[in-house]
């Protein structure tokens, strides 16, 4: 017995401390990412209510996902415009914003409170001023026919609610882009430009020169950032639409909500599986981009 | 004309600075005035750019119609808390074995833990919310502590700024005769109060503006925290947007005053995931 303890007993000593310090974060892990995973999975390819038994179906959620139901093909279809606008506007807002910012400008500090401040506001607060701003009486409205235009159906207009929500999404968080391309901007160093200032380049040639390279990495690290948050937004679509009008901003993680409270926990969970695999791709795309390489510096 | 160029040019970079400034400003402005104006000059045409006359009924309706709303202060206040002080114990330590320590399945853990970092909340919430239900936990202040006590991305962050700190100081201290806990407490721990800053500001911006999660899992009003009572205000009232404004303000104040204080570590919180890689 002595003889078996006696390896173990000197394993513990020399990395129980180790094991014993990561012990939380691995079974935290184990129970509340992979295994649940693993569940889900399963229940994806069951007929589930929560109440009874899942019953395994196999692959008739996703298929009835892709063939029958309108509403999560309308889903996918809202949340692939919801991130492509989104993705176009919010980074080239932020990078201009730093570019201005990086002029050597008084009240620095200021200005990038300004676009900062809405970035560490809850989602819900920004959603219900925006909300409120929208309102068929609300301030814009207001301001629009008093210049005498006419007022628009900002949430209650199928073909306008999306590009609402994209607005004030944008505005809640092209900041975070603003600080992280400033930072980046900060950090180019300076002999670049002077070498190119000895080329001769112009403050053009200076850009795509000299900052769009060095701004790839961060570029990357935007993108990928904002696209896995944007495929998942949720909280904006709750608050200001509940999905409408007619599912035209209904996303995929609100339509996941919605089969949740319905009970249709099988159905969901195919739901969060798409999500999963959408994802997915976009790593497996990011990891094989040339030039991805340097973002795992 | 250089000159002149100049001037035109620094002029009008100033004017898109302001102007744009005031886009991010005019909406707070907007809502803060709403939540002091009279319930019927909230939609008044031309738009009441300053409230007369000034009130403070608003909050007072609010806070009689939804009495839980001080409730919902604390529990925010308390689950972001455990939380934070959750990851600052949990994420340090393992972004200490990870950066400072070897043991065996070391590098196998860190490259599980990277995938763990690709999963979406969404595909484990549902399975969550069914063990802790079967576990009565559900409606509880566990059900948004526990499965969030700590995080990979916490702990990739923290192993960033364990990584650079020099291993001849480690030593010393060992020879000295500390312990592993003890080269924690003594050496570590104050050379990444910055690196800590930085997490409890991430993370706590993250606990306190959580929505989906604590929709899902919260039930009774006196369980709900700031973001999810503020969205079920506007089941409740949907006609007074003056009462909604009032709360909305309530609920983003605390969040605004912790970051005018915090700002610099808020920033870079912020920034040092993607710049310094």
């Amino acid at each position: 017995m002595q003889q078996i303890l006696k390896p173990v007993k000197r394993f513990f000593r020399k990395y129980g401390v180790a094991y014993a310090f990561i012990a939380v974060p691995v079974i935290s892990m184990l129970l509340f990412i992979f295994i649940p995973m693993a569940i889900s999975f399963y229940w994806s390819l069951c007929d589930f209510s929560g109440i009874q038994a899942p019953r395994f179906i196999g692959l008739d959620n996703y298929i009835k996902l892709f063939t029958v139901d309108k509403i999560f093909i309308q889903a996918l279809k809202n949340t692939l415009l919801f991130v492509v606008l989104s993705m176009f506007i919010g980074p080239t807002l932020g990078l201009l914003t730093a570019l201005m910012l990086n002029q050597k400008v008084r009240f620095q500090g200021l200005f990038r409170t300004a676009y900062f401040l809405p970035v560490m506001t809850s989602m819900v607060v920004v959603s219900t001023i925006w909300k409120m701003l929208y309102n068929q009486n609300g301030i814009f409205n207001t301001v629009l026919t008093n210049i005498g235009l006419s007022p628009v159906n900002w949430l209650s207009d199928p073909d306008m609610a999306l590009i609402s929500v994209v607005i004030a999404s944008v505005w809640q968080g092209f900041g975070f882009e603003t600080v992280i391309f400033l930072a980046a901007l900060q950090s180019i160093p300076k002999e670049l430009y002077e070498a190119a200032d000895i080329d001769g380049a112009n403050g053009i040639n200076k850009f795509f020169s000299v900052t769009l390279p060095s701004l790839r990495s961060v570029i990357t690290f935007v993108y990928i950032y904002g696209l896995i948050g944007s495929f998942q937004t949720f909280d904006q679509m709750y608050v200001m639409t509940k999905g409408g009008p007619v599912y035209r901003t209904t996303t995929i993680v609100l339509y996941l909500f919605d089969k949740f409270q319905d009970l249709r926990l099988g159905y969901a969970s195919a739901i969060a599986y798409v999500l999963f695999f959408i994802l997915v791709i976009l790593s497996f795309i990011q990891w094989r981009l040339p030039g991805s390489k340097s973002t795992e510096a | 004309m250089r000159k002149i160029q100049k001037i035109t040019g620094r002029t009008i970079l100033y004017i898109v600075l302001i102007v744009t400034s005031l886009i991010m400003f005019v909406p707070f402005y907007w809502a803060i005035t709403s939540s002091i104006k009279m319930e019927q000059f909230i939609f008044a045409s031309p738009p009441q750019w300053w409230p007369s006359p000034i009130t403070f009924k608003n909050y007072l309706g609010m806070l009689q119609r939804v009495p839980g709303f001080p409730r919902y202060f604390l529990n925010s206040v308390l689950i972001a808390g455990a939380i934070t002080l959750a990851h600052v114990f949990f994420d340090t330590l393992a972004a200490y074995a990870f950066a400072k320590l070897k043991f065996p399945g070391r590098d196998a853990i860190f490259f599980m833990m990277l995938l763990g970092l690709m999963i979406p909340f969404q595909v484990n919430m549902i399975p969550i919310y069914r063990i802790l239900s079967s576990l009565k936990m559900v409606d509880t202040y566990a059900a948004l502590i526990v499965p969030n006590m700590t995080s990979i991305f916490g702990i990739f962050l923290m192993r960033q700024f364990l990584i650079s700190i020099p291993n001849d100081l480690l030593d010393a201290a060992r020879i000295d005769g500390c312990d592993e806990l003890g080269v924690f407490a003594r050496v570590i721990f104050p050379l990444t109060l910055p690196g800590l800053a930085t997490l409890i500001v991430f993370i706590f911006m993250n606990a306190w503006n959580d929505f989906l999660w604590p929709r899902i899992v919260l039930n009774s009003d006196k369980m709900l925290t700031l973001p999810v009572g503020l969205a079920q205000l506007q089941l409740k009232n949907t006609s007074n947007e003056a009462q909604i404004m009032a709360g909305t303000v309530l609920t983003m104040l605390p969040m605004i005053l912790v970051y005018l204080f915090m700002q610099k570590q808020f920033i870079e919180g912020m920034t040092s995931g993607a710049v310094k890689g």
